[in-house]
């Protein structure tokens, strides 16, 4: 298998008070085409950064080294939406994130350019690189061809909590059909129709009424499957799930489990799928890779990662699973009193 | 005898104008260092339970015997002392305290409220109150803001302990926490259970935390008792359709080896 995604040495710090705080130190990672890969780590792993970073979707001032490849094929067909009109510090070349000169003109990330009105908000995202000094050819100069993902078209993102992820002013069948309209460019009508046929491929109920309702009128499950339906309406080559079924109870994180593991397979689509539930991403994913601390320690197929981890850490994480075949605490206690 | 009797527990609300029983005739009891969980989906009544047991809202129909008295009767300094022995846990202790207090600031309160302690002798006390969760007492002058998730939770457990309570109601109390803190606070927890002989009311949408820690579970459906019994052999074999399908959502994590 190719790699869609090759991330070399990726750190990402973040300011606060001043002070910088790492999230992600020299990751290094492959993510191959049509795969499911699991990261997986504990709070404050960076895996979360990972997913933004990788979405392009870090806050502005985040210190950001290293360099993301995207390498989708190049057959894509040509599509409509307004050009990037700039990543930060991506190559046109190789779409490298990161690393561009200090005192260089920040680059403005705009997603989703829509003509329209702007309810996917436009994020300005401006990322001064490391100062490491003179790499001018990494300026954005000729971001227009550039072959860098762009979030919405080429990659679709899951957030964990959908009451804050969704619009709670706009109609669901809108959020769907702004995607398809902004990226695809069908016209509203044709938008509006790719929208009910996602309703329906998420299997929401009555998709006809559905349509017009509002993220409240919908229970946690369902707005997770109104999120999803919007980050694949433009047909993504890449789903980044970040803690999507966190919030959701056992029965319902079982269904939205099911729900990505079937659209992942039906479009093809390769999956980033992030989690502090190394069970849950056991049961999804061909590969697992673990974040600690913002470092990759241990990246492996996941019948290695279960049965045979080579980091006492993995160990850990998988010891400390309680399924329903473990001891029950209940019984070490009463042993040892 | 038991520490909490709750029979025929009903609470209504309404949803699109029409009326819709959130806990449904509901009956459990709790014996002295029990923990009885209740499991269920979203929505199925376990969290209106909880607040209906703590009084922080008050039912339409039912009846609550706290150690043996009449609990939804009680009002002012009987039921302000009979409060203390009941004591609560909730999934966030950072939405529970007020961030910028600090955790002596915290642990004080119960002292003073309930006057367990004169006010020379709680700086000794609350020491030993964060020793007893697993804390150093270092801890006090630090904001509640500024410590971890974990450390937290082991504050807001050290304020449930410090009224020496008979019952405590945990509701999600270790959902939120990394799996190795998890482990931990559950430990903490029966350690706590089998030296004080506090009973637990224990929350949980997580069945694999509830066999771990549980003697009794109760399954609840749309407001009432799917079905009951032995935490472990009601998991091992779930009688309820909701039972079983909260059997069959667990992912499953299999080891060639344990």
């Amino acid at each position: 298998m190719t790699a869609l995604l090759s991330i070399r040495d990726l750190s990402v710090a973040y300011r606060r008070d001043g002070v910088e705080v790492p999230a992600l130190k020299g990751v290094s990672l492959d993510v191959l085409e049509g795969e499911r890969l699991a990261i997986i780590g504990e709070s404050g792993s960076g895996k979360s950064t990972l997913a933004l970073a990788l979405a392009g979707l870090l806050a502005m001032g985040t210190e950001i080294g290293g360099m993301i490849e995207w390498s989708a094929s190049q057959s894509q067909t040509p599509r409509s939406f307004a050009p990037l009109s700039g990543l930060p510090a991506i190559s046109p070349a190789r779409g490298e994130i990161g690393s561009f000169a200090d005192g260089s003109s920040p680059a403005t990330l705009e997603i989703s350019k829509s003509s329209d009105d702007g309810s996917i908000s436009p994020l300005a995202g401006e990322m001064p690189g490391r100062a490491e000094g003179g790499v001018p050819e990494r300026r954005p100069s000729a971001i227009g061809n550039t072959q860098a993902p762009l979030l919405g078209s080429d990659i679709g993102f899951v957030f964990q909590d959908p009451s804050s992820s969704l619009d709670p002013v706009m109609p669901i069948g809108k959020q769907i059909a702004e995607v398809a309209h902004t990226h695809l460019g069908p016209g509203w009508k044709g938008a509006y129709a790719k929208a009910k046929t996602l309703l329906e491929r998420v299997r929401l109920p009555n998709p006809d009424a559905t349509i017009h309702a509002y993220p409240h009128q919908l229970s946690g499950g369902q707005k997770q499957r109104v999120a999803i339906a919007a980050a694949i309406a433009a047909g993504p080559k890449l789903l980044i799930a970040d803690e999507a079924t966190s919030a959701l109870d056992t029965i319902v994180q079982a269904e939205i489990v099911a729900l990505i593991r079937r659209l992942v397979s039906e479009d093809g689509m390769t999956l980033i799928f992030i989690s502090h539930d190394i069970a849950l991403a056991a049961s999804l994913a061909d590969r697992i890779a673990v974040l600690r601390h913002g470092e990759l320690i241990e990246l492996g197929e996941t019948s290695q990662i279960v049965n045979a981890p080579q980091q006492a850490y993995t160990r850990a994480l998988l010891d400390a699973h309680l399924g329903l075949n473990a001891e029950p605490l209940l019984d070490r206690q009463d042993t040892s009193a | 005898m038991s520490v909490l009797a709750v029979s025929n527990l009903t609470k209504r609300y309404h949803r699109g104008g029409k009326p819709f029983a959130a806990v449904d005739d509901v009956s459990f009891e709790i014996g002295p260092a029990e923990t009885l969980a209740l499991a269920g989906p979203s929505g199925s009544g376990k969290s209106t339970i909880a607040r209906l047991v703590l009084r922080l809202i008050e039912p339409d129909a039912g009846r609550i015997d706290f150690e043996d008295a009449d609990f939804l009767t009680m009002s002012g300094a009987a039921l302000r002392a009979r409060r203390a022995r009941l004591q609560m846990v909730f999934q966030d202790p950072l939405a529970a305290f007020n961030p910028r207090a600090t955790v002596a600031r915290v642990l004080n309160d119960p002292l003073r409220v309930h006057g367990i302690a004169p006010r020379a002798d709680r700086p000794r006390r609350i020491a030993a109150l964060l020793e007893r969760v697993g804390l150093d007492a270092g801890l006090a002058q630090r904001a509640i803001h500024e410590i971890s998730g974990g450390q937290r939770q082991r504050v807001a457990i050290a304020r449930a302990i410090a009224t020496r309570p008979s019952l405590i109601v945990l509701d999600e109390a270790v959902s939120a926490l990394d799996v190795s803190v998890r482990g931990q606070i559950l430990e903490l927890l029966l350690d706590l259970q089998r030296q004080e002989r506090i009973a637990y009311l224990f929350i949980s949408h997580d069945l694999g935390v509830i066999r771990a820690v549980a003697h009794r579970i109760f399954i609840l459906d749309a407001g009432r008792i799917a079905e009951s019994g032995d935490a472990r052999a009601v998991i091992a074999y779930p009688q309820s359709s909701v039972g079983k399908a909260l059997v069959a959502a667990m992912p499953k994590l299999v080891r060639d080896r344990p």
